[in-house]
């Protein structure tokens, strides 16, 4: 694993230029933004919250596109900027942490979206659910931000 | 005058106890970060409803209003956030030009969303669920967007130290 990082810091990418990182940083950001509203739409509803007065799939179906056009962005994003600088991300636990959250919150978005794709009303396990989505996409953006933060 | 009172902030006991405390700023820093997102995730999500774009099967005035109490809850977390950011460091940021236009972005994104309420939304009822909204209503949608993707920008570059003009 080490050794694919350092390949990727011989590339060189964005290289002497903070401009670039930030640039890539901040694109990263507003995929982000946009990408968690369309996943807190879906949490408040399966909460009980929010949009309560439309039926469940509908929110699902109404927010998906946007929620995975984010994800995209981020995931693009998010690549650039560990190319652009694979050793501060190697190195960085928060990073690590935030990978292996990421995994997990993946899982349980797309596992709430299968189940709740032709329900009309939030099951009883959307509320835990709900409130876990929310919390962990919101501890990996604290490790993301953390990643820039603690070095 | 300004700076006078920035200078008065920074001298006061609790200013520099959030200052030179050791987990006080990555605390504040990444809570403002999250309840940021949070908040303009969902300002955006209306906004896209507003250009047509999402949620077309919804009447825009039931994202609206079931959408309201997050946004200021999650408004009211990124300003208290944000004002004892403030308050700790009111020297620091004194002498950003990006923090003054993400200041400035906050201020035209509020007045955009007071303007389209005290306008267009009054007919809301004539367009409510059609998924093309009038023309002032995209505009605003649009506006917002610009605005508070400018204030995220501004933000995220307020923690670099470029164009800083003093300190």
């Amino acid at each position: 694993m080490l050794s694919f990082f350092q390949y990727l810091e011989s590339l060189k990418f964005g290289a002497g230029s903070e401009y670039t990182v930030a640039f890539i940083n901040v694109s990263h950001l507003l995929c982000l933004v946009v990408f968690i509203g369309a996943v807190l739409v879906v949490d408040l509803r399966l909460l009980g919250s929010g949009m309560k007065r439309q039926p469940l799939s509908e929110v699902v179906r109404a927010a998906n596109p946007w929620m995975l056009g984010g994800f995209v962005g981020m995931a693009i994003t998010g690549s650039l900027q560990v190319v652009a600088t694979p050793m501060k991300a190697y190195f960085s636990d928060q990073f690590w942490l935030k990978m292996e959250l990421l995994i997990v919150a993946v899982i349980l978005a797309v596992v709430v979206r299968l189940l709740t794709a032709s329900r009309s009303e939030a099951p009883a396990w959307g509320k835990p659910a709900g409130l876990v989505s929310i919390l962990l996409w919101s501890f990996i953006a604290v490790q993301g931000r953390l990643i820039g933060l603690l070095q | 005058m300004i700076r006078s009172w920035f200078e008065w902030v920074d001298a006061m006991p609790s200013s520099i106890a959030i200052r030179e405390s050791v987990f006080g700023y990555p605390y504040l820093l990444t809570s403002h970060a999250v309840s940021m997102a949070l908040f303009a995730g969902l300002i955006i999500m209306m906004d896209l409803r507003l250009l047509g774009w999402a949620f077309k099967r919804t009447p825009l005035s039931q994202v609206q209003r079931q959408l309201f109490p997050w946004q200021m809850f999650t408004m009211v977390t990124s300003s208290i956030t944000g004002a004892i950011l403030l308050y700790g460091q009111p020297l620091r940021y004194y002498g950003k030009v990006f923090f003054w236009t993400k200041m400035v972005l906050m201020v035209f994104a509020g007045l955009n969303a007071l303007y389209f309420h005290y306008t267009t939304y009054k007919t809301v009822a004539a367009w409510d669920t059609t998924d093309r909204p009038p023309f002032g209503a995209k505009l605003a949608g649009a506006l917002s967007i610009a605005l508070w993707f400018g204030v995220v920008i501004f933000g995220r570059i307020t923690a670099y130290n470029w164009m800083t003009f003093s300190r």
